[in-house]
Formats: C-alpha cells, structure tokens, sequence
C-alpha cells in the first residue's frame, strides 16, 4: 500500500492588528486605565519642560563672539566654550604642535577602523601588534624629543585628547594584564595564583581616587631622591594596573561561562596549554564577557576625570580653571559641566554601539 | 570470563596481535570515592569494543583515562607502547594516538567547520594550510557532510555535528577512537547518521572504544561486550555470547531492563 503523502502547510503572515505603530500603542501605552494616566502625565511633564529647555539651550542661546561680551541673549552661552575650546581639547598643548595631537587621536582611529575593517586572516597578525604598538608611538610623537621634533613636556598635555589618548593608552596595555591575571588566579601553581589573586584584590579593592593619590604624592617618596617618574607616566601605570584588575574578573567570570568540554575536546585534540588557551578559549571568553568589557571600558574611561583631583590638567580640570578665569566670571558652570557630560555621553554611547557591533560580528551562536 | 581471543573468526581476522592498549589494576578515586576498581583490560590493535553498563558504572570515567581527560591514582596504563605517567611529553605522545568523540561535540563555537577541522594538524602536526584543508574535505566527505564546510558549528543539526566532530577527531589520523556516548545526546531520527558513520569506521579497522546504550550497534560491529558497574567490569564476551547467555545475574538484570521497550 502507498503511504499517504505529506505536504506541510505553507506559513502564513502575522494578522495586521498585531504589528505597526498603532497596535503597539495601543498594546504599550494605552492598554489599561493606568497606563493612559500614566502616559498623560508623562507627555504633559514633557510638554512643559522640553521647550523651555530648548529654548535654552539652542533658540535664546548666544553661539557666536568672542569674549562674555557677546553673551547677551538669556539662553545658554555656548561662546564659553568655544572661547576655550583649545584649551579643552587640548590642553596647553604649543599650538604649532597640535598637529601631533591630532595624528595621535587619527592613529587610534584607523587601528580601531582597521580591526574592524580588515579580512579575518589579517585581522590578529596586524591589529594586534597596532593595538599594542600605538600608546607606545603616540607616546613618542606627543613626546617629540626622541624622534627629532620639538619636546613638549607633559604637564602641557591636557584637555579632552588627554581622557581619550590616556584611557585608549590604559584599556590596550590592561587587556593582555588582565588576561594574564585570570589565567594567573585559575592557575595550578600557587606563586602564579598567589600573586594574580594579590594584585587583582589589592587593585580592585582600593578606590581610584585613592590610588591616584597612592601615585602622585606617596610612589614618589619610595623612589631614591635622584630618580623622578614623570607624573603622567604614574598616573598611566596606576590605571593600567587599576583597570587590570577589574579586566581579571570580567575575563574570570568569562572563564567561568566557557562549558569544561571545550577544554576537553581541546586536549582531546592535542592542543598545548597556551594553543588551548589562546585558541580556543580566549575568543571565547571575549566574546560572553564582550558586554562586561565595553562598561570597563566606560568606567574606565569616565575615571579619567578623576585626574583633575591630583592636577592633570584633563577636560574636567580645564572647565573649572575656565571657570574662575577673570574674564568669565559669570557663571557659566552650567554651559561648562553640561558640555562635558556631552562629550563623555556621545563617546560612551559610541563605544556601546561599538560594542553592540563586535557582539552581532562575534556571535556565531545562530541562537534564537 | 572469557575473553576476546574466543572472538568470532571475522573478528579475529580484523585484528592482529598487538595489544595497543593495556591497563592494568587501575584504580580511580574522587575524593573518597572509588569510581574506578582494579580495572583490566587489554585492546588489541583493531579491536572494537562496545560498553556499557548503568549510569555511574565508571563507563565514561574509564574511557576518559585513556586520554588523560582524568587521571587515575593506582594501576598502570600503556597506550601504543607509551606509558601514560605524569609528564607533558608522554601525554601529548598518547594524545595523538588517540582521538575522542563526546555525548555533546564539543565543537569550537567560534570556528567555522573546516576551521574545527584543521585546528590540529595546523597546531599540533604543523601541516602546512593546504594540505590540512585537503585532509579536513576528505574526512568531511566520508561523514558525507562536505558542502556544510563553511557554516559554523551552531547551524547544524546535532547529528551533522557529531558527525564533524568523529571527523574533526580523524584528522588527527589516531590510532585509537574513543566514543563516551556519542549518540544519548541525539533525537532519534539523527542516531542512524551518526552510527553509520561509525559502522563504516569500524569496517575499516579502526581500534574503537565505544560506551553507547545502541545495543544494536553492538551487536553489529563489536568484537567484544564489557559490562561495568559500581566501578567495576563485571562481564566481557562476544557479543553473542554477551547478550544470549550472559553469565552474572547482574548483566541479566541490565539486560531484561533495557531490552524490555
């Protein structure tokens, strides 16, 4: 006898009510009594707050002149910023030589472009070495001294590009620290583990504030009284070895997620300690910590501001001397703390994008 | 206890005189546990044998000794004339004799197929990229899955992947494959893709050590039947006598349980 044949339904589109901006309104916003309430108040508190803030801050605010003359109109002025915005990118970096800032910012825009830019096969045997290459280089141009140009000290480095070139400098020397710790705590042999478990404690548990402290005013006295390290080179060291720690636990709770088989089938195949290690359970490992590393990166990032306490001259720091210069008395405390959060929100926002962007390239899951 | 050299004659045939694996009075303990009891057990090159036994028989822990997955704390185990004791050279030397194949693939997530597939000549056996991508098709092929070479490990189905994993154990070209249940994980349709696969190894001559509950399959292809439980091998035998005349009331009992359904 010939079995019956088998023919499967087609699939058929969702019903129309379910999906486009009304029905989610009305499913969203409008599907109880409360939530009408709810949504109400909401939009009449932003009715009442958003054009009075626009007003402020675009339509009333004065956006051109030069000096807290031109601030006349009663909305923000933004002349403030301008007026210094050398000095908050920058710092008091020597204007011929702004150049060299800017070449360092390029260079870590095009080694972060080129990880994402080259073919797979390139991508470690290049990007890598230029990661950990760059906070060397741009050491070297902003520097000047060593490779022939004009020295700029770095008490005149500050500003804006500082934050960025200082964290960028922290997170790519931290990232192979940190790894090396977590390895070092999961360790079997006990001097490895003791002194990753130390490290990753004593950092991890001491406020940055402190640290920085610890850095600029105490390092110093255990030095002999001829060897002097530069304080931006301290400062540096402290937040490689601060974000260090904190890379180790984020890598460590990334060990933890990797299921033991993959070790297992690794050894089964052959592979050496560090072949395991770096094959097979390092892009592992970044990839179920990618969420964890990006908000290292942020708080990282937003510690930078802590400098200002120990007198770097970073963005924060060229704001508040701004502040209480004699030709902008005034208050324009609010134009200048606003403008800061800006710039740190835009960037941190744009590393969260980035690294939404690296978790859908790295996710090979094709899980539902 | 009889043992394999009453083996049917075909078996004998496949197999010649070496023994490639022999363990001998080994002893396994986790913690205050005794997983393993003087375990003996001697495998002919070629040899293919079949275990089973209840879960927490030692079954898995067993094979997982013979690759140093865990190591044991009494006894002796020799693997290709290659003692296996604690040092980096002797396990490798073994390791690469012998490949294995799990309940859940183990696969690399983050690598493509072909990649999972030429990790280790291009690692350990330093093959030149070529030559392991060549390797790694042909083996592809003979797990009849070649055009799934460049997707990645999670958008096949559970019984292709098993299917790239005896494949990626293969490239290794070992001498020994072990197989700790490579078909419980499955839904049943995928069972048959799979055990064909290992049909056919065995056909080839393969030494195999397979724990597996597919009774059929050891019927088919062992040379010999062992029955572990409570740590223990409490029975081996061809698989006829095996399974029509077994002699401890214990593998019985195993035996009228499992083949009740």
């Amino acid at each position: 006898m010939k079995a019956k044949e088998f023919k499967p339904l087609p699939a058929q589109p969702a019903p129309v009510s379910t999906i486009g901006v009304i029905p989610w309104l009305r499913n969203n916003l409008l599907s109880s009594p409360f939530n009408i309430t709810v949504t109400v108040i909401i939009v009449a508190a932003l009715l009442a707050i958003v054009p009075d803030m626009l007003d402020w801050l675009i339509f009333s605010a004065n956006w051109s002149g030069e000096t807290q003359a031109a601030c006349v109109k009663d909305g923000a002025c933004w002349v403030f910023i301008s007026a210094w915005s050398q000095q908050i990118f920058y710092g008091s970096y020597p204007d011929g030589e702004i150049w060299r800032v800017n070449l360092s910012l390029l260079l870590l825009a095009g080694v972060i472009a080129s990880s994402f830019a080259l073919p797979a096969r390139l991508r470690n045997k290049v990007s890598v070495p230029a990661y950990l290459c760059l906070p060397f280089v741009c050491l070297l141009i902003l520097d000047g001294s060593y490779i022939g140009l004009k020295e700029v000290t770095t008490d005149l480095w500050g500003g804006f590009s500082l934050n960025v070139l200082i964290a960028a400098a922290s997170i790519i020397i931290a990232f192979p620290f940190g790894f090396l710790w977590a390895l070092g705590r999961q360790s079997d042999m006990p001097f490895a583990r003791s002194v990753s478990v130390t490290c990753i404690e004593f950092f991890r548990g001491t406020p940055i504030l402190a640290l920085f402290f610890m850095g600029s005013v105490m390092l110093p006295l255990f030095f002999p009284a001829n060897v002097s390290v530069d304080k931006l080179l301290r400062v540096w060291i402290i937040l490689v070895l601060f974000m260090s720690a904190y890379m180790a636990e984020v890598f460590r709770s990334g060990f933890a997620a990797i299921p033991k088989g993959q070790y297992e089938a690794a050894d089964s195949i052959g592979l050496g300690y560090w072949q395991k290690t770096l094959l097979i359970i390092f892009p592992q490992v970044i990839k179920v910590s990618m969420p964890n590393i990006l908000a290292t990166f942020v708080m990282v990032f937003k510690n930078t501001v802590f400098l200002l306490v120990i007198a770097v001259p970073e963005m924060l720091q060229v704001i508040m001397a701004a502040l209480s210069n004699s030709n902008w008395l005034g208050g324009h405390a609010i134009e200048g703390y606003l403008f800061v959060g800006f710039i740190f929100w835009i960037c941190c926002f744009s590393m969260s994008l980035l690294a939404t962007s690296i978790e859908k390239k790295l996710d090979t899951s094709h899980k539902n | 206890m009889k043992n394999a050299a009453s083996a049917d004659q075909q078996a004998i045939q496949s197999t010649n005189d070496k023994d490639i694996i022999v363990i001998k009075d080994m002893n396994k303990w986790y913690g205050n546990f005794h997983v393993l009891k003087d375990i003996n057990l001697t495998v002919k090159k070629g040899e293919r044998i079949v275990v089973c036994g209840p879960s927490g028989s030692g079954k898995s822990t067993m094979i997982r000794c013979i690759n140093r997955l865990e190591e044991f704390q009494r006894g002796s185990l020799t693997v290709n004339d290659v003692e296996m004791i604690d040092d980096v050279k002797n396990i490798e030397a073994i390791r690469k004799e012998v490949g294995m194949v799990f309940q859940h693939f183990n696969l690399f997530p983050h690598l493509s197929i072909l990649d999972n597939l030429t990790l280790g000549p291009i690692w350990v056996q330093k093959k030149p990229k070529d030559e392991a991508e060549a390797i790694a098709m042909k083996y592809l092929e003979r797990v009849k899955i070649p055009d799934q070479a460049n997707k990645f490990p999670g958008q096949l189905s559970g019984g292709q992947q098993q299917r790239v994993a005896i494949a990626r154990s293969l490239c290794m070209s070992p001498e020994i494959m072990l197989f700790d249940e490579p078909t419980s994980a499955l839904d049943p349709e995928m069972i048959k893709e799979v055990l064909d696969v290992m049909v056919e190894l065995a056909d080839e001559g393969m030494t195999m050590i397979c724990v597996t509950h597919e009774m059929g399959f050891a019927k088919k292809v062992a040379d010999r039947v062992i029955f572990m439980d409570g740590g223990e091998i409490v029975e081996q035998n061809t698989p006829h006598e095996f399974f029509d005349h077994p002699e401890t009331d214990r593998l019985q009992l195993f035996l009228s349980q499992i083949l009740q359904h």
